[in-house]
């Protein structure tokens, strides 16, 4: 099983209260953007211009291995918690795992039944976009 | 140096911070982000969310009488608590989260100036505690939809002399975006606005900090600005009618006009309704 599967499975048992503790966990324990991106991100750079809140995105590949990088501020802590997520899942593994994540993970992790659908959208543009980014980062290595 | 003609409807940070205790006093955050009351809210403050509290996840609608009477008495919210609103985004959801307890009849609705952001800029604490109070036997002894607009009540304002506001930022009033910047997820299937609307943003009455503007460049803004007198039937929209509830508030509170509806269908209806008529 993978991580990302492991934690759909978690999520999908969890009830509304359980869903938003471990949203906060995730959003918490979000690590920080390395100092080299900060000025990118200070220009403005690597910003995904669907999602509402500002979320910037940097995608590695490390020996072949994925690596992302995120910003997300304070203030947008479900934003941070479903990217918190991601993190977690990908950074380690190879594109193929990545490419093979659910297409709608937010239905997959029940956060569009539980937290409401008004909300997803930005959270679909941020997990596309990373997946796209994942290929490509695939992409260029081959 | 006018007044605006109701201020006892709001309240500073530091009366909610005099009031935290107050057994009469209930404080509710309402935010946009679900998540953000969990991050910290302020001590003995209730959460409620516009989303999974207040609307009725299978009709178009918000929820029913006796849901709303059962959230407030698990709330521990009774009849004759003054309840104070605060969120994120210069107080949008606060606003929008009383103007649903205005729907329901609840009669003591306060804002907090400034909503979260204020608070914490002035470093107030925040805690994660959510408080337990008591239950209370919540009743709803009439329904106020006097302050709501319908779909039909829009349709016989199109035409008419009577003031139709788009609260809209410019660009979705004409019809360039289809929907708000960076809210991609709310869009209809045509851009424009109502016919006749006149459009003033809603951030236009709020400051940087989040608070309300002055009574002053309230009234330059909507009376010398856009020609609105007293006695006038409003109808304000949005896109789902969150930013119109705050301009909503700015007209009925702070500005004092007596007959001011928002309507929460708002262009996510009315620009994908066939047969409604619109402008660019």
């Amino acid at each position: 099983m993978t991580k990302i599967e492991e934690i759909i499975e978690a999520f999908q048992a969890a009830d509304y209260q359980e869903t938003l503790a471990m949203l906060l966990d995730y959003s918490e324990n979000l690590p920080k953007l390395p100092e080299k991106y900060i000025e990118a991100r200070d220009a403005g750079l690597n910003r995904v211009p669907e999602c509402e809140t500002p979320v910037f995105v940097w995608i590695d590949l490390n020996d072949g291995l994925v690596q992302i990088h995120v910003d997300v501020p304070e203030e947008s802590p479900t934003v941070r918690g479903f990217v918190g997520i991601l993190v977690d899942s990908f950074n380690g593994t190879t594109p193929e795992e990545v490419q093979s994540a659910p297409q709608n993970l937010v239905h997959s992790l029940g956060l569009d039944q539980k937290l409401g659908t008004r909300r997803m959208f930005g959270l679909s543009a941020v997990y596309n976009r990373i997946k796209s980014g994942v290929k490509e980062a695939g992409g260029r290595q081959q | 140096m006018a007044e605006y003609v109701h201020p006892e409807v709001l309240v500073s940070a530091q009366w909610v911070a005099d009031h935290i205790n107050d057994p009469n006093i209930r404080i509710v955050e309402s935010d946009e982000d679900i998540l953000l009351y969990e991050v910290g809210h302020i001590e003995n403050a209730l959460k409620v969310d516009w989303q999974t509290d207040l609307q009725d996840q299978l009709v178009r609608d918000y929820i029913d009488k006796e849901k709303f009477e059962q959230l407030l008495s698990d709330k521990g919210i009774s009849n004759d608590s003054t309840v104070v609103f605060y969120g994120d985004k210069s107080n949008w959801w606060a606003c929008y989260a009383l103007w649903v307890f205005k729907l329901f009849g609840h009669e003591n609705c306060l804002i907090m100036n400034g909503g979260r952001q204020k608070w914490i800029e002035e470093q107030r604490p925040l805690t994660k505690d959510v408080p337990d109070f008591p239950k209370t036997d919540y009743k709803v002894s009439g329904t106020n939809e006097a302050i709501r607009a319908f779909r039909d009540d829009v349709v016989a304002h199109v035409g008419s002399d009577n003031p139709l506001i788009d609260v809209r930022s410019p660009k979705e009033y004409s019809g360039e975006l289809l929907h708000m910047e960076a809210y991609p997820q709310e869009g209809a299937l045509r851009g424009g606005h109502i016919p006749g609307a006149d459009n003033v943003p809603w951030a236009t009455a709020a400051n940087e900090d989040g608070t309300f503007k002055s009574a002053d460049e309230l009234r330059s803004i909507y009376m010398e600005g856009k020609g609105l007198k007293e006695g006038d039937d409003i109808i304000a929209y949005c896109r789902i009618g969150e930013r119109s509830s705050h301009t909503w508030f700015v007209l009925t509170y702070l500005l004092g006009f007596d007959d001011v509806k928002n309507y929460d269908g708002s262009w996510t209806e009315w620009g994908n309704l066939v047969r409604a008529p619109i402008e660019k």
